[in-house]
């Protein structure tokens, strides 16, 4: 990054002592590196000059740098050619060095071409702060003196200490993200206890809301959002996450361990459920399952994003460059990138997210009264099993004289499966089964076979099985149906459909809308011109997580579609026949074959499906007279089913277990985690061009070389990549993570480019004194909110944003820090501010996503008819009121009033947020329900007042009381608003019924109106909208 | 508009130095800003780099890819293939999306649509589009279109951005920031989504990243105008609250904000004030936007009374006729149901019954208002369809699965040939023979009639100078151009 005649270097009247890093370093990556830079793929001549050894190397006919003589300089030289054809940079590069910058490269090279590694390589170092002249004592901590040397040498003065008022909102709304009452702002007003302000601070670093406020921000850098972000974009559990990142904020624990958790809670060792829960910030990602996508191609770009997501949020780094060849700027190589992604790639997560909201994997997070019985119920299933195991084994005692005896068995279940009339009716008819010798129902092009309904309510468990049998061709049908309407979507009942020869069970209730469905996953597709046994089993539940499905006596896992509900309402019973290969109104399923049919009012266990599949096996086996493993194995099965009473219990114990952990489940919430293959270690392959199809050498996990390595003695895996991370020789992790901080509270980083310390990035406003902060926090023990303080009691922090035409000329961006910060609020601050200064605001913490005001079609607008987050239903009551941290983001449709405010769309890992000022801004501050009908609630405190109704008005919004001339202001506005209400008493009672809650109607309506106005004045003041 | 953001010009003079010196030589060439009915403000100062033929752009994209074969690409040899299956010289190893790749065997459908001869040029249109051929003459149709992507996220991502995976800004951003706006009152970057009528068509997924900034600033994110009550988000006032009582309270505002201004000096309060004053402006240039009543008897007998309707396409066409004619300059619509995996023959006629009629009245429209010369139309969606038949093919249906070696889409007005045919697909629609247009190269084409050299117009971001069309090399298809 260039410099820019913004005030980094002194002015310069005699060649100042030019500044490797600050000055000649970026001109040269900027104008040279793409060609003679890092990335040998696109080096030409051989030259390198981003490294001093290539830079002073000797070549033919000079080497490109002689220190101290420029005229020996090939570089100087050739930046200084006449032709065009030896200019360097060359024109057709779009470069061109100007007269200054010329001068620059001169002086620097005269001055001894002084050359260092890249600033953010090189380890910070706590240096000394420099003395400074300061008979005022303004420098409170060491971050002032620095702040004060630059100024000084600037010319410049430090702004006077901010007024109480101004400094305790700023504060509050720095640390807990809200604006401080008026009882607040006035005990700290006129508090004359010694350090009243370190007192307020450490008040509210004790507040929970810190958590919220710090974790907002994180959530940006984590990615976080409540969809899996892609075409259908259906719900994604994991609010959980949310919940721990508060938490970890508001238990401070410290940066390194939050970390560690983060990228590898689920290896460290004995981890709780809270670490596995943290693990979920590399879960974060958007996902997909669209019909038709490649899962390799969908996997590489989800590392992409994981390496990413880490170099970014870790070590300032653009990784993300190095995906199809070296990284042109920096000493980042391509194989290192998929050496980072080798990391991660070791996860039992499969590409495709199934639309569902609990993606593997996933743990269930208990309610915390659950918690004790759900580790109890894994320990009792663990052991159960291992019972079944044994009685197997005792059973099997007698097993060979059995089968010796080839006793004549009946078929499993025979009074579940369904009886089929021997009149068949037209277009159906036997034909070769695969439960051999019985036959067959082999359905023609219009079969009608109607058999007795086994009626179902929804509330009650269920299960269908059957040996089915696809015909060739490639179409979509319908094997059982027991469900009224058969043409459209609503209807209640039942049906079992292939779908592209993915297995559909359907079961609905009341309405189009109110349905769930259990859809086997595309990679357990049907084969054509096959038998196979098929089996769903339903718990009565009423929701998805009720259903299992079987295919060949296994399960298989399962996809969500979208507009599935949550919860069916209504009655599933249909009042229809049970339809065999067809679905009662014109499909059907012409060459198909079904074979033992079984619909049963109950739950099927595992076991009793293995007997259903195993069937055929058995009927054969019994026929032969030696017996394969197969054969006996599943020979085993059906004898210890059937002559162990014990081993029947055992089995019906398990299935009380199971059903009692889908109850706890049901009450709990899931959350997405990390976890690790057993069978295989981490690796990746190069891939090359970054092309998903095109994978070159394997690597093993391992980190840029430019950086410190990696030690020996930690595991290749993330656990160990976190661990080196946090490595206090690391010299990156601290810097980006102090500066982000600083960032947060003066508007920009030290370094602007918060998410590049490459060399594209910009060099820090102030090195020492980021090098400073960054041993400060490491050494202090990662503690965040030791250095959150550290920064708000400094005076640089206090000073009062007042500027002056002189300082805006010197120090427009107030890199400097000539004045304190000044800026309007990220999004979720505004409506908060709003929430909270009218006494609206619910300050209940944590918890599953709500859905506040929002216009109407925001999510209809983009979303596949499928989608569960197609229509959005606003929440009711005090849900309405909560932080807006809370609101439910669909990431193809982010929340219209906070994406108007420069929320990003957590697509992507964000570590700095635009702020922009656009009148789309100021509609919403005037017009979105949500502000409307704050500033009347606010009113109404107001109007139940007899007196200071606009000084409440003036310390609710402000901490401060308006003075004269905002008073007459106001005063005057006032009495118009009253004037034209009381013309027009129905546009009154029609502003103040904006909003869920209903107005006080004991207060008279124009009144109330005309004060709404007040407020809704006073809450779009550009005081109010800064902090 | 544009706004009056001093941040946004430091970063904006930032961008300038940093970028080559070249481009500066361009800036006595700023004729087309000089001439334009309003001031042009915003937009760098280089740009255009030469004259221009294109000020404003109405891009109507059909979410899910239309099949070429059944509308504009004419394959008559593909009816003795009927039910025959692709051959492998065909297909040469494409790959497939996994909704296909399964299928034992690819029978080839050949279009159920009958095809005519139009215009001077005598293109080969469908039945299905009697309209759009009434006006052959008047379109360049591009039957060589081709992608990478093989699904609709990344197609779609990629069409309007540049770039299969999100994050980058989309096009109607990259002209908002080139070259500014030439409306005070309105936005210059305008999203419109318009509902078809066929409830089996199978929709696809959109969402707010195809009209977003990316890494350019949030100021040039395109603004959904919708249909319903709240045309743009937020613009109505609350009710109860009527515009001479948001103007007292804006008044009453402003006084306060000078105020705050004299005790801090905050350059960015200034600005807010006239953000607010902006806001104003546009509550009653959007509802002026969006009133029909004065539009005559002709207009409506033209784009057909679905015009009349919020939301229909024909509606969206008029509106976005209007907005050109206000000076906005980048209309984008999206209108969605043509993903035809199934049932093609049944649902395709209810789509281009929904456009048909619409597009051929856009496009006369702008002409009889002599718009069209230096107004982009563009129609087509983000990839092809297969020859091939996914899932059941029969005499009466059959359906298509995803194509990106080859669509077709067509483009009228701003400097584009009319009645000409570019570039040609073997028999089967599969493989371009002759004359491909890349996306990449499409959109420099655009570029191209805005003024802009692709290759000149980038915005540094991560270090690099990034492009709309990506670091590949595209190329401006002069052929296409008058």
């Amino acid at each position: 990054m260039l410099f820019c005649g913004v005030a980094f270097a002194a002015p310069v009247t005699n060649p100042a002592k030019v500044s490797f890093q600050r000055q000649i370093r970026p001109l040269l990556s900027e104008n040279c590196f793409h060609c003679h830079g890092p990335d040998a793929g696109t080096r030409m001549a051989g030259l390198r000059l981003d490294t001093r050894e290539g830079a002073f190397a000797p070549r033919k006919p000079g080497p490109a740098l002689v220190a101290g003589q420029p005229e020996a300089s090939r570089l100087w030289i050739r930046a200084n050619e006449a032709k065009e054809a030896r200019l360097m940079p060359p024109p057709s590069s779009h470069r061109k060095l100007t007269a200054a910058q010329k001068q620059l490269l001169k002086d620097w090279i005269s001055q001894g071409a002084p050359w260092e590694e890249h600033w953010s390589f090189i380890a910070p170092k706590r240096s000394t702060p420099p003395t400074v002249t300061d008979p005022a004592k303004w420098a409170r901590t060491p971050i002032d003196q620095f702040v004060l040397a630059k100024l000084q040498a600037a010319g410049l003065k430090p702004a006077p200490e901010a007024d109480r008022r101004t400094l305790i909102r700023r504060v509050t709304l720095d640390l807990i993200g809200l604006p401080p009452t008026p009882v607040e702002v006035d005990a700290f007003v006129n508090d004359r206890s010694p350090d009243a302000y370190g007192k307020l601070v450490d008040r509210l670093l004790a507040r929970p809301q810190w958590g919220e406020h710090r974790g907002r921000y994180w959530l940006d850098a984590a990615r976080y959002a409540d969809t899996h972000g892609l075409h259908i974009d259906n719900y994604r559990e994991i609010w959980p996450y949310r919940d721990w990142v508060i938490g970890a904020f508001n238990r401070n624990l410290p940066f390194d361990q939050f970390t560690l958790e983060q990228l590898a809670g689920d290896l460290l060792p004995n981890h709780t459920v809270d670490q596995q829960i943290a693990s979920g910030f590399n879960r974060c990602n958007i996902t997909t399952n669209e019909g038709g996508a490649i899962p390799d191609e969908v996997d590489a770009i989800y590392q992409k994003d994981r390496v990413e997501t880490t170099s970014t949020v870790f070590l300032g780094l653009t990784l993300g460059c190095a995906v199809c060849h070296d990284h042109k700027f920096d000493p980042l190589a391509q194989k290192e990138f998929y050496q980072m992604v080798a990391f991660f790639k070791n996860t039992t997560q499969k590409p495709m997210d199934g639309n569902i909201a609990d993606t593997p994997p996933t743990i269930i997070v208990p309610r915390m009264e659950d918690r004790d019985r759900w580790q109890q119920v894994q320990v009792e299933e663990q052991q159960t099993r291992e019972k079944i195991k044994a009685q197997r084994q005792a059973a099997l005692k007698n097993f060979d004289a059995w089968v010796h005896a080839r006793p004549q068995l009946p078929q499993p279940l025979p009074g579940e499966t369904l009886a089929v009339p021997k009149e068949l009716p037209k277009g159906v008819e036997w034909s070769e089964g695969n439960v051999k010798p019985s036959q067959a129902l082999l359905f023609g092009k219009e079969s009608k076979l109607e058999l007795p309904a086994v009626p179902t309510d929804g509330s009650s468990a269920f299960s269908v099985a059957a040996w089915v049998y696809l015909p060739a061709a490639e179409d979509n049908f319908t094997l059982l149906s027991q469900k009224e309407h058969p043409k459209d979507r609503d209807g209640r009942g039942w049906v079992l459909e292939s779908s592209s020869r993915v297995l559909i069970f359907r079961l609905t209730g009341e309405g189009a809308t109110d349905f769930i469905e259990a859809r086997a996953s595309n990679a357990n597709r049907l084969k054509a011109s096959a038998w196979t046994h098929v089996a769903v089993t339903y718990d009565g539940g009423r929701d998805y997580q009720g259903f299992t499905v079987y295919v060949n006596g296994e399960r298989v896992p399962m996809e969500g579609t979208g507009n599935s509900t949550p919860k069916i309402k209504g009655s599933t019973n249909s009042g229809t026949p049970l339809r065999v290969g067809w679905n009662g109104a014109g499909r059907y399923f012409a060459g198909g074959k079904l074979q033992d049919v079984l619909v049963t009012p109950r739950l099927l266990n595992d076991e009793e499906v293995r007997l259903l599949a195993d069937w055929p096996v058995v009927r054969a086996a019994l026929a032969k007279t030696t017996l394969d493993d197969a054969d006996r194995e599943a020979l085993g099965r059906q004898y210890v089913n059937r002559e162990s009473a014990e081993f029947r219990a055992l089995n019906a114990q398990l299935s009380a277990l199971l059903a009692e952990r889908k109850t706890i489940r049901r009450a709990g919430a899931i959350t997405h985690v990390m976890h690790e293959k057993s069978d295989s270690m981490p690796v990746a392959n190069i891939l090359f061009r970054g092309q998903y199809d095109q994978p070159r050498e394997q690597v093993t996990p391992g980190v840029p070389s430019a950086l410190p390595p990696m030690a020996a003695e930690l595991p290749r895996n993330r656990l160990g990549l976190a661990k080196w991370l946090i490595d206090p020789n690391n010299p990156l992790m601290a810097r980006v993570t102090v500066n982000r901080f600083w960032q947060e509270l003066f508007g920009k980083g030290i370094v602007r480019t918060a998410e590049d310390f490459g060399s594209q990035g910009e060099v820090p406003s102030h090195p020492e004194l980021l090098d400073w902060m960054a041993v400060e926090f490491r050494e202090s023990g990662w503690d965040m909110k030791k250095f959150y303080r550290l920064l708000v009691t400094s005076s640089t922090y206090r000073q009062a944003a007042t500027t002056s035409p002189e300082k805006l000329k010197a120090d427009p961006e107030n890199r400097l820090l000539s004045r304190g910060p000044r800026f309007r609020m990220d999004a979720e601050m505004v409506r908060d501010y709003a929430l909270a200064a009218s006494g609206l605001l619910n300050s209940e913490i944590g918890g599953p996503s709500v859905r506040p005001y929002q216009p109407k079609g925001v999510w209809e607008t983009v979303a596949m008819d499928q989608s569960n987050t197609r229509f959005y239903k606003q929440d009711q009551g005090d849900k309405l009121y909560r932080r807006s941290m809370y609101t439910f983001w669909k990431r193809s449709a982010p929340p219209a009033s906070m994406d108007i405010f420069n929320a990003p769309s957590r697509e992507n890992c964000t570590v700095r947020r635009e702020r922009t000022n656009t009148p789309l801004q100021a509609l919403v501050t005037m017009n979105d329900p949500q502000y409307v009908e704050a500033a009347r609630y606010l009113a109404e405190r107001m109007l139940r007042q007899p007196t200071g109704r606009v000084d409440l008005l003036a310390k609710q919004a402000l901490g401060r009381l308006f003075d004269l001339r905002e008073r007459q202001i106001i005063d005057r506005a006032f009495a118009d608003y009253l004037a034209h209400y009381k013309a027009h008493p129905e546009e009154a009672k029609k502003l103040i019924a904006t909003g869920a809650s209903v107005p006080d109607a004991k207060l008279p309506a124009p009144e109330l109106a005309a004060w709404t106005m007040v407020a809704n004045q006073v809450f779009n003041l550009d005081e109010v909208l800064n902090k | 508009m544009n706004i009056h953001d001093e941040a946004v010009h430091i970063e904006t003079r930032r961008q300038l130095l940093t970028r080559s010196a070249y481009g500066i030589g361009a800036l006595a060439l700023n004729a087309l800003g000089a001439t334009t009915a309003g001031k042009t403000t915003g937009g760098l100062p280089d740009l255009p780099h030469f004259a221009p033929k294109a000020k404003r752009i109405i891009y109507l994209h059909m979410v899910g890819a239309p099949p070429q074969m059944d509308l504009l690409d004419y394959k008559p040899k593909m009816a003795e293939w009927f039910d025959k299956d692709l051959p492998e010289s065909i297909r040469q190893g494409q790959r497939l999306t996994t909704m296909t790749s399964g299928q034992s065997r690819f029978p080839i459908a050949p279009s159920v649509f009958k095809f005519a001869q139009h215009g001077k040029s005598g293109a080969w249109m469908s039945e299905l589009i009697p309209n759009m051929a009434k006006m052959a003459d008047d379109l360049t149709i591009i039957r060589t279109m081709n992608t990478e992507a093989i699904n609709h996220e990344p197609a779609i991502t990629f069409i309007q951005t540049g770039n299969q995976i999100p994050g980058k800004p989309c096009f109607g951003s990259w002209l908002a920031y080139g070259l500014g706006s030439m409306n005070q009152d309105l936005p210059t970057f305008v999203v419109l989504n318009a509902m078809h009528t066929n409830p089996r068509a199978n929709v696809q997924a959109i969402s707010a990243r195809l009209w977003s900034s990316g890494f350019l600033s949030a100021q040039y994110a395109g603004v959904a105008l919708r249909s319903g009550a709240d045309p743009v988000l937020y613009i109505n006032n609350p009710d109860g609250v009527d515009s001479k009582v948001r103007r007292r309270m804006l008044d009453a505002l402003s006084e306060m904000n000078q105020l705050q201004h004299a005790k801090v000096g905050d350059p960015e309060t200034r600005a807010r004030i006239a953000q607010y004053e902006m806001a104003f402006r546009m509550q009653s240039s959007v509802p002026d936007l969006t009133d029909l009543s004065k539009e005559s008897a002709a207009t409506f007998n033209l784009y057909g009374e679905e015009a009349r309707k919020g939301g229909t396409f024909a509606n969206s066409c008029l509106m976005a006729r209007r907005l050109v004619e206000r000076g906005v300059r980048f209309v984008q619509l999206y209108m969605r149901g043509w993903d035809v995996h199934g049932e093609l023959p049944q649902i395709l006629p209810s789509q281009t019954k929904d456009v048909d009629q619409a597009c051929y009245a856009l496009v006369q429209d702008l002409k009889q208002r002599g718009l069209l010369d230096d107004t982009i139309v563009i129609w087509g969606g983000e990839f092809g369809r297969t020859i091939y038949s996914q899932g059941k093919l029969t005499a009466e249906t059959y359906g298509r699965d995803h194509h990106p070696r080859a669509f077709s889409l067509w483009v009228a007005g701003g400097g584009f040939k009319g009645g000409y045919v570019h570039g040609e697909t073997d028999e089967f629609s599969y493989n371009i023979v002759r004359d491909p247009v890349h996306v990449r190269d499409f959109q420099s084409t655009i570029l191209h009639q805005f003024g802009i050299d692709t290759e000149r117009f980038s915005y540094k971001h991560q270090g690099l100078d990034q492009r709309l069309t990506g670091v590949e090399k595209a190329h401006v298809v002069k052929d296409l151009l008058v």
